[in-house]
């Protein structure tokens, strides 16, 4: 039989309906704070899309990026999202496979020359020559460069791919570098996180197939339906922040009550992330609503931030009473949460009604 | 279809409010608005629920207000979804369940019909290559029942 040409044949020959791509693109904008109504747009382009070619590169990492997506909870998105790509390569989950899975890669990279996506996490020792991470003798850099060389985007997953993450805080002993130090000639997409939020990553793949581009991105290459706002921004706390009620200590009345965790420590008004909203762990909880403060994972340099639990008004110089002050000023933005939702999905309707006709014109 | 749909969705959690936040009542001004303009003009609108602030008190409140109308559909696609018109006619709640069981994502719909419960053209051609394959083969099975036709009738 032949191989399908599309992602909806392929479905198709398994029995599953387009229903399935409604579903997902359902969820996908949900999680992307797209209009609902953009849900058929997305589901029309991953109908005709091609499975899309992944090489998954992993550098100096401790795996928790690929042990997230892994736990991705969606509609089946175990099954879906790798319906919708081919993971030719990853190194962490092919390693057994030796000189197997580097031919692999090769020739995934022959194959779909110009057209495959590299995702990568990790970051990249330049420090003596890069010796201190290599893959079948091939140093982290070298394997990157040859890699990306004709590659269509690379998409960096995790805050050390990204910005360079734990190994580049200081003393930063192997010159760590994030993926956008290097790599210059090409679209680069950041996904932080320690570890990244699941749908982040598949959401965004998700997307590219489905529009045949990138999503918007911010000043850091984040997308921004997933990093455009703060976590103080969509945390259930703030109400707390707003009346200036807040936790003092981990134990004392205030955290009981549930109350602001901003004087504990808590990077939650620096934190572009989606945690608040997307959560954890099919949607249970997330380390603010678990009672401890957001550490900042997803910006760069989080690890030498100077403290866990010192508040951020401490790092600034900034005296308690004004911290209040910041609450009063803070008040009328905590009541306009669905306000932001809003504006955010109205944003992407105008662009997205573009992108429709694009699609429509390309793939149609 | 004999399976029940869950009417109350509890959100987990250990600390976050379970009381009324005032949401309710201006979602279902907006629901309002929404059915206004799909009367007038025929304007379909989705809204997402898991993108709004709202609390479980408020989530059971407007599952309570718009109650429940005379249809309902069990969806068995990629986890199990759970569609049914409210008691206002015009509004429906599609609620998407992952494969934990867990909500993936939720919408309020003001349509005629979520497109989601439509077969899709391209299942349906699908459908007719596999009836007129079956129709094409050899009976496997001689036990299986006898379809009438209009030679026996004669």
């Amino acid at each position: 039989m032949n191989e399908p040409a599309t992602l909806g044949e392929a479905l198709s020959r398994r029995g599953i309906s387009r229903r399935a791509f409604l579903k997902y693109s359902a969820y996908l904008a949900s999680v992307m704070a797209l209009p609902a109504s953009a849900s058929q747009a997305i589901a029309q382009g991953l109908a005709k899309a091609r499975r899309q070619s992944v090489i998954w590169l992993s550098f100096q990492e401790c795996t928790g990026c690929t042990e997230s997506i892994t736990r991705s909870s969606s509609p089946t998105l175990e099954d879906l999202i790798f319906d919708l790509i081919s993971l030719d390569y990853h190194h962490t989950l092919m390693s057994v496979s030796g000189d197997a899975a580097e031919h692999a890669r090769e020739a995934a990279m022959k194959e779909n020359k110009g057209k495959y996506i590299v995702v990568v996490d990790g970051s990249v020792p330049l420090k003596d020559d890069g010796i201190y991470s290599t893959i079948a003798g091939i140093t982290n850099l070298q394997m990157l460069k040859d890699t990306v060389k004709d590659a269509a985007a690379v998409v960096a997953v995790g805050s050390c791919a990204a910005f360079g993450g734990i190994p580049h805080a200081r003393p930063n002993p192997t010159g760590a570098a994030s993926i956008t130090d290097i790599v210059k000639d090409k679209p680069v997409i950041n996904i932080p996180g320690c570890p990244p939020i699941p749908e982040a990553m598949t959401g965004t793949l998700a997307y590219i197939l489905s529009f045949g581009k990138l999503p918007e991105l911010d000043h850091l290459a984040r997308p921004k339906a997933f990093f455009g706002e703060t976590i103080h921004d969509r945390c259930y706390r703030r109400p707390f922040y707003d009346k200036g009620l807040f936790a003092e200590s981990f134990d004392d009345e205030g955290a009981r009550k549930g109350y602001c965790l901003y004087k504990v420590g808590c990077k939650g008004p620096i934190a572009y992330n989606a945690c608040a909203t997307l959560k954890w762990n099919h949607g249970t909880s997330f380390p603010i609503q678990s009672g401890h403060g957001c550490l900042g994972c997803s910006e760069p340099h989080f690890w030498d931030q100077g403290g866990f639990y010192k508040p951020l008004a401490a790092h600034a110089g900034v005296s308690a009473p004004l911290i209040g002050a910041a609450a009063v000023a803070g008040a009328a933005a905590g009541g306009a949460a669905a306000w932001i939702a809003r504006r955010h999905q109205q944003r992407y309707l105008a662009e997205t009604e573009a992108i429709d006709r694009s699609v429509g014109k390309d793939k149609g | 279809m004999t399976q029940q749909i869950r009417h109350t969705h509890t959100v987990p959690g250990c600390a976050e409010p379970d009381g009324p936040t005032g949401m309710m009542h201006a979602l279902l001004r907006e629901i309002a608005d929404a059915l206004e303009r799909f009367v007038a003009t025929g304007e379909v609108t989705a809204i997402d629920m898991r993108g709004l602030p709202l609390s479980d008190a408020d989530r059971v409140g407007i599952e309570r207000q718009l109650g429940q109308g005379e249809v309902s559909a069990i969806l068995t696609v990629a986890g199990q979804s759970e569609i049914w018109e409210t008691a206002i006619s015009g509004v429906w709640w599609v609620r998407h369940l992952g494969a934990s069981g867990g909500v993936a994502a939720e919408e309020i719909v003001i349509t005629r019909l979520p497109e989601i419960l439509a077969t899709h053209p391209d299942d349906a051609r699908d459908g007719l290559v596999r009836l007129r394959a079956m129709l094409a083969a050899p009976p496997a099975d001689t036990t299986s029942p006898h379809i009438a036709t209009t030679e026996d009738a004669a």
